[in-house]
């Protein structure tokens, strides 16, 4: 007996019983459709969450004043709070041999005129470098210049945004804005970023950040930005600004130094490892799906004993009938996979359209597992029924009704 | 082997018993029972109901083996094989007909011929081949086609016999095969099944029927499961 003829044995007995086959496979549908599209939700959203950070620059260490940490005991009394200032930040840039760029931030909301038009926006202060380490540079005129923190320039670069609302369609370079009552000419429109973490990069104005200082009457930073030249040069930058900084602060550390990568490497972990989770929950229908099909198989095998009786009284041996039997559970579970799979790509691409904004990807890993796995599935619970039909005894079997 | 089995008989019993196990007690289905079929033999077998005719059919059919004394077909001690062997030489030796037919009522009647072959490893096209030469012999060439279950009684039994003649077997078992035919097709079918004889197949054949027994070359009378003489039959029926 030739594999093809089994194969036609088995397609026969499963078309006698559609509704059943179908039903049948319906569960292994589900598990598999579920495991694709779960996994795939994962995928987005790591996806997501990357494309959000990467906006943001590599190889970042973020300084930021104050220390989090966990200690015993109450506070200090009289320790003080050191706040991160543009020496701070000079003394990095000069002597952090591993820098390619240090940028100090000033951040602050403000409202912004152009003749009738006004907008609340985010403002950050910011120097020359600040462009290169976040990765954000201008599109028309020039970022702000080291002539312009220095001699605290009235001027200001302004993201798409920003250009839009106040502007439309007219130029704004050159143009005189108010911010926060003070006047600033437009140098610069910033290309357009869209949004990162829940925030519009477009919905910024750009200040030089001695300029922002005193806007703001501070004589702080929000952080500093550091970006480190090599990438494998990560942790032992990070420990260089701890040393220079703990040096400049009286040996205390009260700021924090944050390595992007590391924490984004953590986060990317989790997100991970919430993938695999969705992935093993949805496996689990994939075994109800699984035991579906035992169920069934064994009624086709009660069902079908006289056949069985039949086959083996003109020389079936057991070997034919077990394949028989486990030949049908398998096309079951692989056709319902290869059911699950259209359905699990027609659902992502579904979950696209209603939420354009996660970027919903199927893996093909998870296509991959998910189809193998269902293929297995129909031979494990398949193994069992088709046991019992080639063991059966062929007198008893004929003589069942 | 040559001369040996041209003497050895095609099939040759002794001592044979099927013994039951029934809940605590056990049920002699077969006792004792010494048998030669020759090739070429057309046996009847009579007996009242749970006399051991179908446990003798089971035994000659390969789907039982006795629990003590020896079975040999063609000189092959039967007892010591596998479930496998003995699907093998069901295949290859033996063609049941049963009184309920037994077709699959979802194949059509071609299919249901060719099943022995399937089992037998033929290819496809050999296997419709010859599948249809069997149904020519049987005169059902032009229902081929036809779902076993559109087929009356009677065609429906010559599908069977079609199916069991189709691997060319040396011995054909037929269980009251006109049980559930009118009497007319039933006519019909002895009549196929001693042109079959006549062509040198070997045939043992239960039935309950005197008039169908005697169309056969000889008879064989059991009772309590064993073989008795005709006069002892006679006797104990009354």
């Amino acid at each position: 007996m030739t594999r093809i003829d089994f194969l036609g044995v088995a397609m026969d007995s499963l078309r006698t019983n559609r509704l059943r086959s179908a039903l049948t496979m319906l569960g292994v549908v589900i598990g598999v459709a579920a495991v694709i599209l779960l996994v795939s939700l994962g995928e987005g959203t790591k996806n997501y969450v990357e494309e959000q950070f990467a906006g943001l620059g590599s190889n970042i260490l973020i300084v930021t004043p104050g220390k989090i940490e966990t200690k015993g005991g109450p506070p200090l009394v009289g320790s003080t709070q050191h706040k991160l200032t543009l020496d701070d930040s000079r003394i990095l840039e000069k002597k952090g041999y591993l820098f390619s760029g240090v940028a100090p931030v000033v951040f602050g909301t403000a409202e912004v005129r152009y003749r009738n038009r006004s907008r609340n926006v985010s403002v950050l202060g910011v120097n020359p470098a600040f462009s290169e380490v976040r990765n954000l540079h201008v599109e028309i005129g020039s970022f702000l210049s080291e002539a312009d923190v220095d001699a605290r320039r009235r001027v200001c670069v302004i993201g798409r945004t920003v250009k839009r609302e106040l502007f439309g369609n007219a130029n704004a370079l050159g143009q005189t804005v108010k911010v926060a009552g003070t006047l600033f000419r437009v140098v610069g429109i910033m290309e357009r970023k869209g949004i990162s973490l829940g925030i519009d990069i477009d919905d910024i104005v750009f200040l030089p950040v001695r300029t922002a200082q005193e806007i703001f009457d501070l004589d702080s930073l929000f952080e500093i930005l550091v970006s480190v030249r090599n990438k494998n040069d990560i942790e032992s930058g990070k420990e260089l600004a701890i040393a220079l900084l703990r040096r400049a602060h009286n040996r205390h550390e009260d700021f924090t130094v944050t390595n992007q990568a590391a924490m984004l490497s953590s986060l990317y972990t989790i997100l991970d490892t919430l993938t695999y989770v969705l992935a093993g929950i949805a496996a689990i229908s994939l075994l109800v799906g699984g035991i579906g099909i035992m169920n069934i198989m064994l009624v086709t095998v009660k069902e079908r004993t006289n056949e069985i009786g039949i086959r083996k009284a003109v020389g079936a041996r057991e070997r034919d009938i077990l394949l028989q039997f486990l030949l049908e559970s398998t096309t079951l579970s692989a056709a319902g996979g290869i059911g699950g799979v259209l359905f699990g790509l027609a659902g992502a691409a579904a979950l696209r359209i209603v939420f354009p904004k996660v970027p919903v990807s199927v893996p093909t890993w998870a296509v991959l597992l998910a189809f193998t796995f269902s293929a297995f599935v129909g031979v494990f619970f398949g193994v069992y029924p088709a046991r019992k039909a080639a063991s059966l005894n062929p007198i008893e079997a004929l003589r069942y009704e | 082997m040559g001369s040996a089995a041209t003497r050895d008989p095609l099939l040759r019993l002794r001592g044979v018993c099927r013994v039951y196990e029934a809940g605590a007690g056990k049920v002699v289905g077969l006792s004792d029972v010494d048998l030669d079929i020759p090739a070429g033999d057309f046996v009847a077998v009579m007996g009242p109901s749970g006399s051991g005719k179908s446990t003798l059919m089971n035994i000659l059919g390969c789907l039982d083996v006795p629990t003590s004394g020896t079975y040999e077909i063609k000189g092959t001690p039967v007892s010591r094989l596998s479930a496998d062997e003995l699907a093998d030489l069901r295949n290859r030796e033996i063609g049941f007909i049963f009184q309920v037919f037994h077709l699959l009522p979802r194949y059509t009647a071609l299919r249901n011929v060719e099943l022995p072959l399937l089992y037998a490893g033929m290819p496809r096209e050999e296997r419709s081949r010859r599948a249809l030469e069997a149904l020519r012999a049987v005169g059902l060439s032009d229902r081929k086609g036809h779902l076993s279950n559109e087929l009356s009684g009677g065609q429906r039994q010559r599908v069977a016999i079609a199916r069991a003649l189709v691997n060319d077997p040396s011995l054909l078992l037929a269980d009251e095969p006109t049980g559930n035919l009118d009497t007319k097709s039933g006519e019909e079918l002895i009549g196929l099944l001693c042109g079959l004889n006549a062509r040198g197949v070997t045939i043992v054949l239960v039935t309950h029927d005197p008039g169908i027994a005697r169309r056969a070359k000889r008879t064989l009378y059991i009772v309590d499961g064993r073989l008795v003489s005709e006069d002892r039959y006679r006797e104990i029926r009354g």
